[in-house]
């Protein structure tokens, strides 16, 4: 089968083109070589295939596959992971089409292709990357059926059709399945992807990190409320509670930070009427979750912390939705354990003095815990601090003495450090909150985009009686920031989104823009709750829904059903094609005169002409003979003549009226 | 062990001649085939069956990254597969198949054998490859045109008909993923002559003549040697001067004979087996259709008047093809 095995030039060109358009999303993840070797290996396939260079030898070969390995574990620091395993795999897929010769081969690197489509997921399932991919999958069907077209030897776009078309076809039967196939839990642990950052909120936290973040334009996560939307300035999303102050850094409590019975979270009275909402986090290769105070999850896997904080047991490294219940109004933690004030009070030895000597003159001043809290927040208000996303850069030892009676420029983290160091020295528990404050109302679709740039820090105080009671020191420095958001915050600076200009939140004064952005991003929350939310219990409430009862036979009967009534229309489509019919009008009256004789039990045999077939029809039946043979031979002059005669056509008309072959009429 | 090898051997045997009647029955032998759902079968091919283990790979990867894009793509191509099926069913049917000529030939020789492959409906064929079991292959595409003819060429093998078996029909067209074909009985069968065998001599050249001289015509014939004398030999032939000479009994040959014809008889060759002679035969009717004589054939049952020229040629070594062999089954 020799003939088979060769690959025609156009399938060599989809199978290039399709190389390229696969690799494009992965860019951004791998080394910059195997882009590289990506264009090496189409020159020098294209170069084999012009007869200049030859194909490479087992040496050869075996050289570039060893380097490729080393390559990767060189740019990856090892093999093992999911960001190593898929320059692998791209990898041997540039080398592949250097040695592609064969049929055999070409499979081999199509099937990659599909594989490495199904990669591309597994790092973003974002709306247009599910489009992209499923034009990249058009693209190497493409390949696969230009493989199988001999004789194609040049490049041809309509190839493309046929792959389009059947693409489009499989379609429908694909979300039947999508929709039926039962989802089941993990089969084994798989390489996670160990070389993607984490982003966003970190467990972290040095005065700069946030208006840091804050330069970023990314969606953190999208929020829908099932009823009322809140004021803006009700929106603080804690994520992170940061009660651990070492060498000027905040962190959170580790789980071994706390004792086992400080484990479980308070008891909380809850009162009020509670916030119910989903969220939609992007990915952030970490584990905490945000909400609204007091927040409880919904489902297991996610823990409630004893600072009220939620807790993913699974970093998040998919989008990954979650329904939250929340009761602003609750009280947090009216008791106050020995331990728990105690690390809530606890301060670094000899840092930070003059601000603590502040804070105990200010504190005698008071007279009380909330008149302190007050007169705090006063003296942000009445001094010249400045709100600024470029904050100058402080020490590690005493950067508050620094930011509270220097500098005086800091964002949110600063004031909220400087808040709750002032809070502690005075002998009130606090400890700082990070998470995002407010987020943006998309009028589409009633969500509330939170970006990063609405990273935020604040402060929590313990006051007795009342538990954890919020404190922003920001709202009193820069109230727009939480009112109206950083955008208004930093409006006179202009340091709004500086380091993105191409973010389309740059120009939302451009109304179609902005439109256009919300229309976008309504569509992309659509898709995510979708399509993320999408597991084991949304599809069985779902085909309950529909079913009724689920039973097999009713499974077996929807898919057959479905698939049928897709599949029919496609064979019909596929099979019943216009005959080819003779296109002048003379052969077509010649060939009806042949049905009619063939009716009589006189067929014209396959490959007879015209000539001999009014010879075997004289000789068979000699009453028609005289006039067939008339018809036949007006016949084959006009139909070789040129140009015609009206004359012989006038005549070949007259014999087709006058030849009325009868069966009665035989012999 | 050798019973047991046996025995397997005669299952298989069984199986398989089962096997053909069953395709007798199915897809009887015809000159013009036109494919339709009795006569084309479809499997996934090797490929396939290496997609069908890829997306099993596929959906591990979906099953253990709990990632729902990655399971749309495996059953997208699982269903594309599906979807495959027709079309690659549809690239066959419809097609007519049409058994043309074949062309005789010798034994050892290639015999050529034309089909035409032609299509009713609109719709482009790609890769319709074609092959008898032993002859050369054909792959063609009908997409501007409406019919195409193909030239095969099979190894025949000992004289009579030699049909080439059952022709193969097969297509993967679109994909790859499946493999669809036809096994066709054309009725197509090639003859082949008997194996020409050289004799130094026709002994007892018959001629139409009761005397059974040949007249050379002087001047137009070439004398061109002499050989020893046979018994059989006209007086005319033998070269007299020569035995005069001292150079023993000879006779003269000529290169052609006008107006000579002669009789290519059975009995020519006795003591040879009906092989041989149908060899001799058909080696003397081929020189004398080389010289551009006359030559007529008689063997038992048949004669066939002098003549010459390919028609002639034909008809004779037609006859000596099927001597001796049943009718064929039409």
């Amino acid at each position: 089968m020799k003939m088979l095995q060769q690959v025609p030039r156009n399938a060599l060109a989809w199978i290039i083109i399709s190389m390229f358009t696969l690799l494009a999303p992965h860019a951004g993840r791998i080394p910059v070589w195997i882009m590289l070797i990506y264009l090496f290996a189409a020159l020098w396939r294209i170069q084999v295939y012009r007869g200049h260079w030859s194909f490479p030898g087992r040496w050869v070969k075996l050289v570039m596959i060893v380097s490729g390995f080393a390559g990767i574990y060189l740019s990856f620091g090892s093999l093992i992971g999911l960001e190593p395993t898929v320059a692998l795999l791209l990898t041997a897929f540039a080398l592949k089409l250097i040695e592609l010769v064969s049929r055999k081969d070409a499979y081999v690197l199509i099937f990659l292709g599909y594989f490495v489509c199904i990669t591309e997921f597994l790092f973003t399932q974002d709306l247009l990357m599910v489009l992209y991919s499923l034009l990249n999958v058009i693209i190497v069907t493409t390949a696969l059926v230009a493989l199988h077209q001999p004789g194609e030897h040049r490049f041809n776009r309509k190839t493309m059709r046929l792959a389009g078309v059947m693409v489009l076809q499989a379609m429908p039967l694909m979300l039947v399945l999508f929709f039926l196939f039962p989802r089941i839990g993990p089969l084994w642990t798989v390489p996670v992807k160990s070389h993607t950052a984490k982003t966003g909120m970190s467990d972290f936290m040095k005065p700069g990190d946030i208006s840091k973040l804050s330069q970023s334009a990314d969606v953190a996560f999208r929020v829908q409320f099932e009823g009322e939307i809140p004021v803006k300035s009700q929106l603080y999303w804690r994520g992170l509670v940061f009660s651990k102050l070492e060498e000027g850094a905040w962190s959170n409590l580790g789980y071994f930070d706390v004792p086992a019975k400080e484990r479980r979270q308070q008891e909380v009275v809850t009162k009020g009427e509670p916030l119910n909402y989903s969220i939609i986090m992007e990915p952030t290769q970490q584990n905490w979750l945000f909400g609204l105070r007091y927040a409880t999850p919904d489902r297991p896997g996610i823990l409630a912390a004893p600072d009220f904080r939620l807790y993913s047991l699974v970093m998040i490294e998919d989008e990954f939705q979650y329904q939250v219940r929340s009761w602003p109004q609750a009280q947090l933690e009216t008791e106050l354990s020995d331990w728990r004030r105690e690390v809530e009070l606890r301060l670094p030895d000899n840092d930070n003095q003059r601000t603590r000597q502040f804070a105990s003159t200010l504190r005698a001043q008071a007279g009380s815990d909330e008149a302190f809290v007050d007169a705090v927040l006063q003296h942000f208000n009445r001094e010249p601090f400045v709100y600024t996303l470029q904050p100058p850069l402080l020490p590690d030892v005493d950067g508050m003495d620094v930011f509270m009676f220097d500098s005086r420029r800091g964002f949110c983290e600063h004031y909220a450090y400087a808040f709750t160091v002032m809070m502690r020295a005075a002998g009130i528990p606090a400890r700082v909150v990070a998470g995002y404050q407010g987020g943006e109302i998309n009028p589409v679709n009633k969500t509330v985009i939170v970006h990063q740039f609405d990273a935020h820090a604040w402060a929590e105080v313990w006051l007795p009686e009342e538990g954890w009671v919020r404190v922003d020191p920001t709202a009193s420095v820069a109230p727009q920031r939480i009112e109206m958001g950083l955008e208004e915050a930093v409006a006179a600076e202009g340091t709004f989104l500086s380091d993105s200009p191409l973010s389309p939140l740059r120009y939302r004064s451009i109304r179609w823009i902005n439109q256009l952005r919300l229309r976008y991003d309504a569509l992309t929350y659509q898709w995510q709750s979708w399509v993320v939310g999408f597991d084991g219990q949304v599809q069985f409430q779902l085909l309950r829904d529909v079913f009724g009862e689920i039973s097999a036979g009713r499974f077996a009967a929807a898919l057959i059903g479905t698939w049928a009534l897709v599949l029919l229309p496609v064979a019909i489509s596929l099979l019943r094609r216009r005959e080819i019919r003779p296109q002048r009008p003379l052969d077509r009256e010649y060939l009806k005169v042949c049905e009619r004789l063939a009716n009589l039990g006189y067929p014209r045999q396959a490959g007879e002409s015209a000539a001999d077939y009014a010879a075997r029809i004289s000789r068979e039946c000699p009453d028609w003979a005289e006039s067939f043979n008339r018809l036949t031979g007006l016949y084959t002059e006009l139909a070789y003549q040129t140009p015609v005669s009206a004359a012989s056509e006038q005549q070949f008309h007259q014999a087709l009226r006058q030849f009325r072959p009868r069966k009665g009429r035989e012999r | 062990m050798l019973t047991e090898a046996q025995g397997g051997e005669g299952l298989r045997q069984r199986l398989r001649s089962r096997f053909r009647a069953w395709v007798n029955r199915r897809i009887p032998p015809a000159r013009v085939v036109t494919l339709d759902q009795r006569r084309i079968f479809i499997f996934p091919s090797r490929a396939g069956f290496f997609f069908g283990l890829c997306l099993l790979l596929m959906l591990t990867t979906a099953i253990n990254y709990q990632n729902n894009m990655s399971y749309a793509l495996t059953f997208l191509l699982a269903t594309l597969f599906i979807i495959a099926i027709l079309h690659t069913y549809a690239n066959l049917s419809g097609l007519t198949i049409r058994a043309l000529r074949a062309q005789s030939a010798f034994p050892g020789q290639q015999a050529e054998f034309d089909i035409q492959v032609s299509r009713r409906k609109r719709r482009a064929h790609f890769a319709l490859y074609l092959q008898w079991p032993d002859s050369t292959e054909a792959l063609i595409n009908l997409v501007d045109e409406d019919q195409v003819e193909v030239r095969l060429h099979a190894p025949v093998g000992r004289r009579g008909w030699y049909n080439p078996g059952r022709l193969l029909l097969e297509s993967t067209y679109p994909l790859g993923l499946l493999r669809c074909w036809s096994w066709i009985d054309l009725d197509l069968c090639a003859l082949v002559y008997p194996q020409p065998l050289v004799s130094a001599e026709l002994p007892g050249l018959a001629s139409d003549r009761p005397d059974g001289a040949a007249i050379p015509i002087a001047g137009s014939d070439d004398f061109y040697g002499f050989r020893d004398y046979r018994r059989g030999d006209s007086l005319r032939q033998v070269h007299w001067k020569g035995l005069a000479k001292g150079q023993g009994l000879q006779s003269k040959q000529y290169a052609a004979y006008a107006d000579r014809s002669v009789w290519l008889d059975w009995d020519m060759f006795p003591g040879h087996s009906v092989e041989q002679r149908l060899s001799h035969l058909c080696y003397w009717a081929l020189e004398f259709e080389r010289l551009n004589e006359e030559y007529g054939l008689r063997i038992p049952d048949v004669q066939i008047q002098p003549g010459s020229g390919e028609k002639h040629r034909n008809e004779v070594l037609k006859t000596l093809a099927l001597y001796g062999l049943p009718e064929r089954q039409l």
